[in-house]
């Protein structure tokens, strides 16, 4: 059923307006584009480091033809990215606002790790991926109404997402008839338990960032009073190598 | 006595194992994980030296860091103090990146080896490429230079080393440069601001440079300033990486050569705006090369000695060693096949045994074949499970003439034989090999396989006694081919038989095989002369974009299969790819 028609969950419907203002910059459908390149490209490297390490022969077939895909999309995204970027007027090359962090499932196989699965767990995280970024790209396809090319690029990419959403289903209950239903919930729950590192990663960073800042107003001026003056007293050019250090020492 | 070698966290991470003073196991973290220019902790690497070697871990006599991690975090502070208060931004990541695991680098081995931790050496970031660039090396005494983007402090340093008839070894480094003066970042600046990633995009700025005139020299001059010392020194106002901002280039180096290109646009040298980063390319490699000429050419006063032994991130520069060979006066150049940090680990490793433990110099194997073994019944069962003509063929002879064959009539040859080479460059055990002659080569090339900038040359191979006939390589010159370290001019007379491989300035970077280092691959060259004529292979390194190059059969026949790459052969197992498949 999934696999004919990817479709947008309620969430990403429901933030449908946000959606089409993200993508209504030519500037910033561009860098969104470059981006998913990226991550597609990404993704296909995860695959092909799948196939290489797979005992299964089919499967090692089914993850080849993938990892092309993957690299297929790539190029489409990057050569539209591209047509749009061409066209700005003067494109001015700084960083815009692409509100990435709306779109998890775009990071694909990113923090996937290979070598750490083993064919069941990897399929079931393959299935959940592709059918995230497949719901999401209809909605992407859908909001794009105006920019037709940019559209027909998701149309184009969406017909091979539902064949990764089959294929990775399929096999997964070849493979593993009895686990596979398990699999998919824990791939379920690994996905949201990843979700809640990132968003803890973020927010620990942004503590030690705050941290970090204040010691460095209040507690570095003086020193870097000092090292400024240090610096003044060197000469340019060559200084005498230093003595070597014991082998022992860290400094 | 076996020490083990560790470079880490910065770009390209490895180990290395050495067992009672030789070389015997190196291989970088990449090629195991699969994840190109790897920087993390490298336990892949070295589980395989260990597991190679049979040792545990507690039958390492030294572990060796490539560097010390307290001398480097002095300086990432002192340049954020001295940068204040415009470093308030990057100051919180590079602590974090610092504190969170770069500082404890004594506890990680010892933790992750579980060594005691008086067994954890430090050697200093140039101590491991000098001692890469030399203890290897054929020369018994020699001036060293070894330039990066920086160490701990030092970004450029020259000294000398020598193997004495006592056994002993010395490596004395006399002076360096010191960060943010650095040519490496001067470089990696300019590669940033051309739109190639840094670490990995320097040899995109050496092949665009051919494409253009140095019109922006002048300003470079400007940026680079030699001083009385005979060193250089950056003009920073040109520069914003050391105060760690988030793009290298200040405001006025926009001014003075126009707007970066960014990385998504397309770059084409014959368009205006292509040809004014191909100039400004030019210039910069230039300037860089003026200034290691110059540099050379004192330290070969100063030490009389003939001989130099390269080392460093900068040492990959082909054009730059090309003109040091032919003008500094040193008659031989010895540049390792990995000069960058990951040769660091074998560096450190021989560091430490011939200087701190002072043990007896040995002559090291002089090739870069010390990663893992190709296996080809791995390749024969792959392409047996998927239906692939494969034939295992009785003798070598008949693979080479069948290879050379293969070749001759416009085939693409995935070449995967013996022990994978330590460094970014593939020399024969891991390549994809092509016919020199049509320029149409290049372009099915970069178009159907490695998927790259039309603009970037590939390498010709060259058995070592026919390199002269083809490539007009100055004395010293084969031996810089033994790595392809070098650039040299191909002769005009043979430029259009070799298209494929022959730069737009008529020049090549040449590997010189020698029958003793690599038998194999010297007599498949040997075959491909019987049959075309032409000695000549166009070698390039096994790898699609954005992927390390390949170790084992399985990477090989993934590369394969997803790739334009005709033939796949693994010592003596031949797979062919099916018509339209």
């Amino acid at each position: 059923m999934d696999a004919a028609a990817p479709r947008p969950s309620r969430l990403d419907l429901l933030l449908r307006p946000l959606h089409r203002w993200v993508w209504s910059d030519p500037e910033r459908r561009a860098r969104k584009l470059f981006r998913f390149a990226d991550t597609e490209e990404d993704g296909g490297r995860d695959l092909a480091r799948a196939a290489e390490r797979t005992g299964d022969p089919l499967l090692r077939r089914l993850f080849l033809r993938h990892a092309e895909d993957e690299q297929r999309h790539g190029q489409l995204f990057r050569r539209r990215g591209r047509e749009l970027f061409a066209a700005l007027p003067g494109g001015s090359g700084a960083p815009s606002f692409e509100a990435n962090w709306l779109s998890p499932g775009e990071r694909g196989l990113d923090d996937l790790r290979v070598e750490d699965e083993h064919d069941g767990s990897l399929l079931a995280f393959l299935h959940l991926s592709e059918k995230a970024a497949a719901g999401r790209f209809a909605l992407y396809r859908d909001v794009l109404g105006k920019d037709r090319v940019t559209s027909e690029v998701f149309t184009a990419v969406l017909a091979d997402e539902a064949f990764h959403m089959s294929y990775t289903k399929k096999q997964l209950f070849r493979l593993e008839p009895r686990r596979a239903g398990q699999r998919l919930w824990m791939g379920r729950a690994s996905r949201l338990f990843k979700a809640y590192l990132r968003l803890a990663l973020a927010l620990a960073s942004v503590l030690g960032t705050v941290v970090l800042l204040l010691q460095y107003f209040l507690l570095l001026p003086l020193f870097a009073l000092l090292a400024k003056r240090s610096a003044r007293a060197e000469s340019p050019g060559f200084a005498k190598a230093r003595l070597p250090a014991s082998l022992h020492s860290q400094y | 006595m076996h020490i083990l070698g560790i470079s880490a966290h910065y770009h390209d991470s490895a180990a290395a194992l050495v067992s009672d003073g030789l070389p015997a196991f190196a291989v970088q973290e990449e090629r195991l994980s699969r994840r190109k220019g790897d920087a993390s902790f490298p336990l892949l690497a070295i589980e395989w030296c260990l597991e190679s070697a049979g040792l545990a871990p507690e039958d390492l006599d030294a572990v060796v860091f490539y560097e010390k991690p307290m001398l480097k975090f002095e300086r990432i502070l002192t340049m954020g103090l001295r940068s204040f208060p415009r470093s308030w931004r990057s100051f919180p990541q590079a602590m974090k990146n610092a504190l969170g695991e770069k500082l404890w680098v004594k506890g990680i081995i010892a933790g992750q080896l579980g060594v005691k931790g008086d067994k954890v050496l430090f050697t200093e970031h140039h101590q491991s490429h000098a001692a890469a660039a030399f203890i290897p090396s054929p020369a018994r005494r020699a001036a060293i230079l070894t330039a990066d983007g920086v160490g701990e402090w030092a970004t450029l340093t020259l000294g000398k080393g020598e193997k004495r008839d006592d056994g002993t070894t010395s490596i004395e480094l006399l002076r360096e440069i010191r960060f943010p003066h650095s040519l490496g970042m001067l470089y990696s600046t300019f590669t940033a601001y051309l739109g190639f990633p840094v670490n990995e995009g320097e040899y995109k700025v050496m092949g665009l440079a051919s494409y253009g005139e140095p019109r922006f020299a002048a300003e470079l001059r400007r940026i680079l300033k030699p001083t009385q010392d005979g060193g250089f020194a950056l003009d920073l106002d040109w520069f914003e990486f050391h105060a760690g901002a988030r793009r290298a280039w200040s405001d006025k180096l926009v001014s003075a050569f126009g707007p970066p290109r960014s990385p998504h646009q397309p770059l084409d040298p014959g368009t205006p705006e292509g040809a004014r980063y191909a100039d400004i390319a030019a210039s910069v490699q230039l300037v860089l090369e003026d200034t290691l000429v110059s540099l050379t050419q004192a330290l070969q006063r100063e030490t009389g000695l003939p001989d130099l032994c390269l080392g460093g991130g900068v040492a990959l520069n082909g054009c730059a060693n090309a003109r040091i060979l032919k003008e500094s006066g040193f008659g031989n150049l010895y540049v390792p096949s990995a000069p960058g940090d990951s040769g660091c680990a074998l560096g450190a490793a021989l560091y430490a045994d011939r200087i701190h433990f002072k043990r007896p110099s040995v002559e090291c194997p002089d090739h870069p074949y010390w990663g893992p073994e190709i296996d080809p019944k791995e390749l024969a069962r792959l392409a047996g499970e998927d239906g692939l003509p494969c034939e295992e063929l009785l003798d070598d002879a008949a693979l080479f003439a069948a290879v050379a064959a293969a070749i001759a009539e416009g085939r693409t040859v995935g070449w995967l034989d013996g022990r994978a080479e330590l460094g970014p460059r593939a020399l024969g055990n891991r390549s994809i090999l092509a016919a020199p002659g049509p320029a149409g080569m290049r372009d099915k090339l970069n178009r159907s396989i490695k998927y790259r900038e039309e603009f970037r040359p590939f390498a010709p191979a060259v058995p070592l006694e026919d390199a002269a006939r083809f490539f007009a390589l100055p004395p010293g010159g084969e031996r810089m081919g033994r790595f392809m370290s070098g650039v040299f001019a191909v002769r005009p007379e043979h430029r259009e038989r070799l298209a494929a491989v022959t730069h737009v300035d008529g020049t090549a970077r040449v590997q010189t095989v020698e029958r003793a280092m690599a038998p194999r691959f010297w007599s498949l060259l040997q075959a491909v002369g019987a049959r075309t004529g032409l000695p000549v292979l166009l070698n390039t390194s096994f790898n699609l974009a954005g992927e390390p190059i390949v170790t084992s059969a399985a990477e090989g026949y993934s590369t394969f299969r997803r790739s334009g790459i005709d033939w796949l052969v693994a010592g003596r197992t031949v797979v062919r790819k099916l018509a339209g498949s």
